[in-house]
Order: structure tokens, then C-alpha cells, then sequence
């Protein structure tokens, strides 16, 4: 399983997925809306995943 | 381009297919931004700038970066900070402000809704019938004129980026109000008027996703923070639309920006104001009507 972060909802979940791809397909995140680190490194491509890596979707968006 | 880039790429511009590694981004970041102060002469030597803070990733970059470069281009800085007295996130954010001034040795003057009309903006809400991004709106924009006057500030400037202002212009678009737009563009206000401080915003070519790349690759350690009064469903679905678009056709918010910047002379042209600036009756700040939109405000919480 994968852990992941969504930082806009705040939201902490375990996911099986074999990419990040899959990931962002699954949760309809807008790669436009978000920078993505995997195991604490910014990762602007799509790349494979295994058991226990970690991924963050930090958000960009200004908070008004 | 270095052998990093294909290495360890951080992120992969908008319009293009290759990506940047850590030290190539920061060279590419703070060369666009020095560029877009030359390009609209934003900043000249010997001003004082206000820097209009508000703790997020965007505001607390650029009061970084334009510390950084000033002694190079001669100028001063200092940071205002409007605490609306919105509880669970304003609050939360001025830590951050502060931690952040005190550590770059920055002046942070701070100005609160409750000081200067009596009331938090959350006492305001329950008090009268107004949507919160309206009183915002309204008050904001007049405390920092006001303090930027009284701190004798050249010029002020804001953390706005490229989606911030494309956001704008598709609203003003879709709307049709060209006058709002007219009063757009990475350097506003009247040159030489007294009672107004232009506004220059350096991230104005910066999009959002790279100064939160930049804000984290710095390690300015600064959380994702949302007002929980956001009204402005319309400007979130404008969004999505533009995101959702850029994602299928890469480079479409540089184009619209470009092109804004082309029409922006004809368009201030066109609607440049020969109204005379009058003084509130009530206020004494600058006005078009007798009245200013301050104190009307102010007069409905009484």
C-alpha cells in the first residue's frame, strides 16, 4: 500500500496503486493544482510506485 | 539546461516538455522575476516598497526575493499585514508572517479590522447581511492605501501571480466588465497622485505552481492555509475551467496573459478616469463619491 496525503482536504489515506498516474486518475486531483513529492522529493513526472513509498499532493492554490 | 535537469527534475514548465532541476529552476525563477521588474519598471532606486502580506507561500516569497535584491537595486522594504480577525486561519497565518519578518529583519506593521472599525470581520458577519469577500474587499484595499500613505510608502507590492491575474481577466471576460480590467496589469494606480500608492505585482508572469515549488524548495515551511469565509464560487469554477483547459493545451494561461498585456495601453486609454478624486465627508480618504465605500460599510455596522 501507498500512503498518500491530499493537503487541500486534509485527507490521509492508504492506497494500492502501481503509479502516480493512478493515483491522481482515482482521486481527480488537476495536476495543474498541485506539486507532488514522493518520499520527501518533488517528482513532476509520472513514476512507479511501490509497497510503503510516500506520496504528497501539496496544494498551490492561494488561500484568498 | 544542465544534466540535472534530466536527472532530477523538480518540474516541468508549462511550456515545455523538459524539466528544470533545483538550482536551474531557482536561476529560472529569480531571473523572471528580476526580468518582469525591469520589464515594467516596477521598482526605481531610492523608493521605499510596502510589501502587502498576508503569511501564504506567495506573499512570504516575495517579501524573501525583494529583500534579497535590494540592496543590488538600491530600494528599501517593510511588510503590512491586515488581520481581518478571522479565527482559525488569519490567526494562523500572522505566526507565520511573523516568524517570517523576524527572521529576514523586516519592519511588519500589522493592521487590524478591529482596531480601525471597531468590530473582527467575523463579529461583522454576524452583525450585518454582506457576503465576507465584499467587506474584504472594500476594507482591505482601503487600510492598505491608507497605512501605505501614513508609512510613506513609493509603492506597494502584492504576491499575485499569473493564475491570480488570469483568473481576473476571464471573470472581467465572461462578465464584460473591460473597465475592471482596464484597471489590471502588473504596475496600477495614477502616477504622481498623492492620495493613492500604485500597486506592482512581481509574480505577475510567475504562475502558482512554481512559487509553491519555490516556497518549498527554500524550506520557508509554510502550510496550506484556506479562509473558511471563501465566497467567490464564481472565481473557483473560472479556475477549474482555466486548469482543466491548460491541462489538455499546454501554455494557455501565458497565452492569455500575453495577449492582456498587448491590449492593456488601449484599454486604460479607453477608460482612463478623468473623474475628479474627492475627499469622504466622513473619512477624509480618497473617494469618487461623497461617501467612500469604507464608510458605507461602516455605516451599516453601526
Amino acid at each position: 500500500m501507498v500512503k498518500v496525503f491530499i493537503e487541500k482536504e486534509n485527507k490521509k489515506i492508504n492506497v494500492k496503486a502501481k503509479d502516480i498516474d493512478e493515483i491522481i486518475k482515482k482521486f481527480k486531483i488537476n495536476k495543474e493544482e498541485v506539486i507532488i513529492v514522493k518520499n520527501n522529493k518533488l517528482t513532476p513526472r509520472n513514476e512507479k510506485l511501490k509497497d510503503s513509498d510516500e506520496i504528497k499532493f501539496l496544494s498551490v492554490i492561494s488561500g484568498g | 539546461m544542465c544534466k540535472q535537469c534530466e536527472l532530477n527534475p523538480v518540474i516541468i514548465l508549462s511550456n515545455s516538455t523538459k524539466g528544470l532541476c533545483k538550482s536551474c529552476f531557482f536561476r529560472y525563477f529569480e531571473r523572471k522575476f528580476n526580468r518582469t521588474i525591469s520589464q515594467f519598471k516596477l521598482i526605481e532606486p531610492n523608493e521605499k516598497i510596502g510589501v502587502a502580506v498576508s503569511g501564504g507561500k506567495d506573499s512570504l516569497s516575495l517579501l524573501y526575493l525583494l529583500n534579497k535584491i535590494k540592496e543590488k537595486r538600491r530600494f528599501k522594504i517593510e511588510a503590512l499585514l491586515v488581520d481581518e480577525g478571522i479565527k482559525g486561519y488569519r490567526d494562523k497565518t500572522i505566526k507565520d508572517a511573523k516568524r517570517f519578518c523576524k527572521e529576514l529583519g523586516i519592519k511588519l506593521t500589522i493592521i487590524s479590522y478591529k482596531d480601525e472599525f471597531g468590530y473582527t470581520l467575523d463579529q461583522m458577519l454576524k452583525k450585518i447581511n454582506i457576503k465576507p469577500c465584499s467587506i474584504c474587499g472594500v476594507f482591505r484595499r482601503y487600510l492598505l492605501n491608507k497605512y501605505s500613505i501614513k508609512l510613506e510608502f513609493d509603492k506597494l507590492a502584492t504576491g499575485h501571480n499569473l493564475d491570480d491575474e488570469v483568473q481576473t481577466i476571464l471573470m472581467n471576460q465572461f462578465r464584460s466588465n473591460q473597465e475592471v480590467s482596464a484597471r489590471l496589469g502588473p504596475i496600477t494606480g495614477i502616477k504622481d497622485n498623492e492620495k493613492f500608492v500604485r500597486r506592482i505585482k512581481p509574480f505577475y508572469l510567475i504562475t502558482e505552481k512554481e512559487t509553491t515549488t519555490y516556497a518549498y524548495l527554500k524550506n520557508f515551511n509554510i502550510p496550506f492555509c484556506e479562509c473558511p469565509n471563501n465566497t467567490q464560487a464564481y472565481r473557483i469554477e473560472v479556475r477549474n475551467f482555466i486548469n482543466n483547459f491548460e491541462q489538455k493545451y499546454h501554455g494557455t494561461k501565458h497565452s492569455i496573459i500575453n495577449s492582456f498585456i498587448e491590449i492593456l495601453p488601449s484599454l486604460k486609454e479607453k477608460y482612463k478616469n478623468d473623474k475628479e478624486i474627492k475627499s469622504c465627508k466622513q473619512c477624509r480618504e480618497p473617494s469618487s463619491k461623497e461617501i467612500c465605500q469604507a464608510c458605507e460599510i461602516r455605516n451599516k455596522l453601526k
